[in-house]
């Protein structure tokens, strides 16, 4: 993920110069960065759901008792799951869809179905995260803890 | 509908309401705001059947697929890198010489200081927090009471998103079309007239309580000396701000740019090294993966809405009530503060935008002006209770309590609210520019 923003903000600050300097902009540049962003956005999102950083409307799960709450939280991953589990199905049709008619992208000239794939591999760990968060919850549950407290998005 | 005498030609049905309750019920339930928008944008594409499923699908992906939504990341960077390069503290420095000598001067220089961040910075928490940890032990040296001294950082961190470049401008701008360079044009008045609304109610305050009994005095010297050390920090927003207004960069390079410039000053100044960039990166890109993909999943649900001519709808139903365009304002400004007590931004702009938006063209508002007051009302909502984003920070910061940051921040939510009264019924406040 690192690297995908390095490489994010490096390609633009290029871009930026070449078109100063040389007075030329790349076909390729632009599209580089919009596509890696596209990853950076569905990674992320998994690593929310492992950190249990998305924002969520918690009033009432704050007055409630551990168990309570925990119930709610295995109940939100469960919406998580099912959520990321129709989209992962319906986010793989159009990379079958590119990989059928081998249509490439604009400026790099490679195979889109590369971009495309962003979208399942971010659901496909967003689906594992939220079970893995699943696990936690049920042991919190059984053993009358609260669930773990989502990490603070800025301190 | 045969009560109350409303008669509306589009009548909701449960494919409709269905999908809106569940919303409901899904955000009761504190399921994350992306996953009970994209749950509903679902139920709703099968329910009412004007779009194809497969359209999800697609849609998360050239949703996303946006060069301006590239610079929401960046945004946050910079402003992160701001706080770890020590800028953040020159420019606080500058701004407390300029405004430092004057009657409640270190409250003025503070919000002077938030005014400076955000013209640099595009979000707003990132900056409370930053400038609630530099300032808020010096305001309490200078007699302020320790929960009024957060209550007033808090107000002055809320034009964050008010004063460009802003992320907020830039989610609008995306979700109705409106290109985030106007938007930026457009919101740097009312974001000054939110930043001395502050400053005017912290003066006012202070007459009456007599808090601040700061005895420096004015030195010229000083100050030249102030502004030297800030002047790479100043020129951040010269080149951001100055760079999109001329037409040279787009709102992403410019923020890649003041990316740059952040980082070179702090590895030529010594205050950074190569081994806290990767840190920043990380926390930056974890903001990202919450913003981005409440925006990704609101975008086939606006559209869905608008098929079924949901928006539209609510604007006739509102018309019904009343037809007096100032009442209409009003009613909006209602909905957004409590949209913006209970919820955050993001969330809100992707949820309101849309379907005010309707309402708003009716009562010929100006699509720009529409934006700005938007997005000025959820800024109130930074700072007041319950919910407000500002208080949470600040408490987390100083370990005062949300109780009592919130009683003290209560007449600034009333003047930025003045101020958004004043943009609502006044076009020339967000347009003299066109």
């Amino acid at each position: 993920m690192l690297w995908l923003y390095a490489f994010i903000t490096i390609t633009i600050i290029v871009e930026v110069l070449r078109r100063f300097v040389f007075d030329f902009s790349s076909i390729w540049g632009e599209e580089a960065a919009r596509y890696a962003f596209i990853y950076l956005v569905w990674i992320g999102a998994a690593v929310g759901v492992r950190n249990r950083s998305h924002i969520s409307f918690s009033i009432i799960v704050d007055i409630l008792p551990a168990r309570g709450a925990a119930i709610f939280s295995i109940f939100g991953n469960l919406a998580i799951m099912t959520f990321a589990g129709f989209a992962l199905y319906w986010s793989i049709e159009p990379v079958l869809t590119s990989l059928k008619y081998g249509s490439v992208s604009e400026g790099l000239q490679l195979s889109r179905a590369w971009f495309l794939v962003a979208v399942p591999l971010g659901f496909t760990l967003v689906v594992l995260r939220a079970f893995e968060a699943t696990i936690e919850d049920v042991r919190a549950f059984t053993s009358n803890r609260r669930p773990p407290s989502g990490e603070k998005l800025f301190d | 509908m045969l009560y109350g005498g409303v008669e509306t030609t589009l009548e909701l049905g449960w494919d409709v309401i269905g999908p809106l309750l569940l919303l409901l019920v899904l955000f009761l339930f504190s399921v994350p705001v992306w996953v009970s928008l994209g749950l509903t944008a679902l139920v709703m594409l099968w329910s009412t059947g004007v779009l194809p499923l497969s359209l999800l699908g697609e849609s998360l992906f050239s949703g996303v697929d946006h060069y301006a939504l590239i610079a929401i990341p960046l945004y946050l960077l910079t402003g992160d890198a701001l706080v770890r390069t020590g800028l953040s503290k020159k420019l606080l420095d500058f701004a407390e010489a300029t405004m430092g000598s004057l009657r409640s001067g270190m409250g003025t220089s503070t919000v002077l200081g938030c005014g400076f961040f955000s013209s640099i910075s595009g979000s707003d928490a990132a900056g409370c927090a930053a400038v609630g940890r530099m300032t808020y032990s010096r305001l309490v040296e200078k007699g302020y009471p320790t929960s009024y001294a957060a209550a007033l950082v808090a107000a002055g961190s809320c034009t964050g998103i008010l004063i460009p470049p802003s992320i907020a401008y830039i989610i609008i701008g995306m979700i109705l079309g409106i290109s985030a360079a106007s938007l930026f044009v457009a919101a740097i008045v009312p974001g000054v007239l939110v930043l001395v609304s502050i400053m005017i109610t912290n003066i006012i305050l202070n007459r009456v309580h007599g808090y601040e009994n700061s005895s420096s005095k004015f030195s010229f010297r000083h100050w030249l000396e102030a502004l030297w050390s800030a002047k790479f920090a100043l020129s951040i927003p010269l080149i951001i701000l100055g760079g999109i207004y001329s037409g040279i960069f787009t709102p992403t390079e410019a923020a890649a740019v003041a990316v740059a410039v952040t980082l070179i000053i702090g590895f030529a100044s010594g205050t950074l090294t190569m081994a806290q960039v990767p840190a920043m990166l990380w926390s930056s890109a974890k903001v990202n993966g919450i913003i981005v993909p409440i925006i990704a999943v609101a975008l086939p649900l606006a559209q869905a809405l608008a098929l079924v001519q949901v928006p539209q709808g609510f604007a006739q139903f509102i018309r019904g009530i009343t037809d007096d365009p100032h009442l209409t304002i009003l009613l909006m400004l209602g909905v957004f503060i409590i949209a913006g007590c209970v919820m955050e931004a993001t969330p809100n702009i992707v949820i309101l935008a849309p379907i005010m938006f309707p309402l708003a063209q009716e009562i010929g508002m100006n699509d720009i002006q529409f934006c700005i007051f938007l997005i000025t009302s959820l800024g109130v909502g930074f700072i007041t209770p319950p919910l407000g984003l500002n208080l949470f920070v600040i408490s987390s910061v100083t370990g005062e309590s949300i109780l009592s940051v919130a009683g003290r921040s209560l007449p600034y939510v009333f003047a930025m609210l003045l101020v958004v009264l004043l943009i609502a019924f006044v076009p020339a406040i967000s347009t003299w520019w066109m």
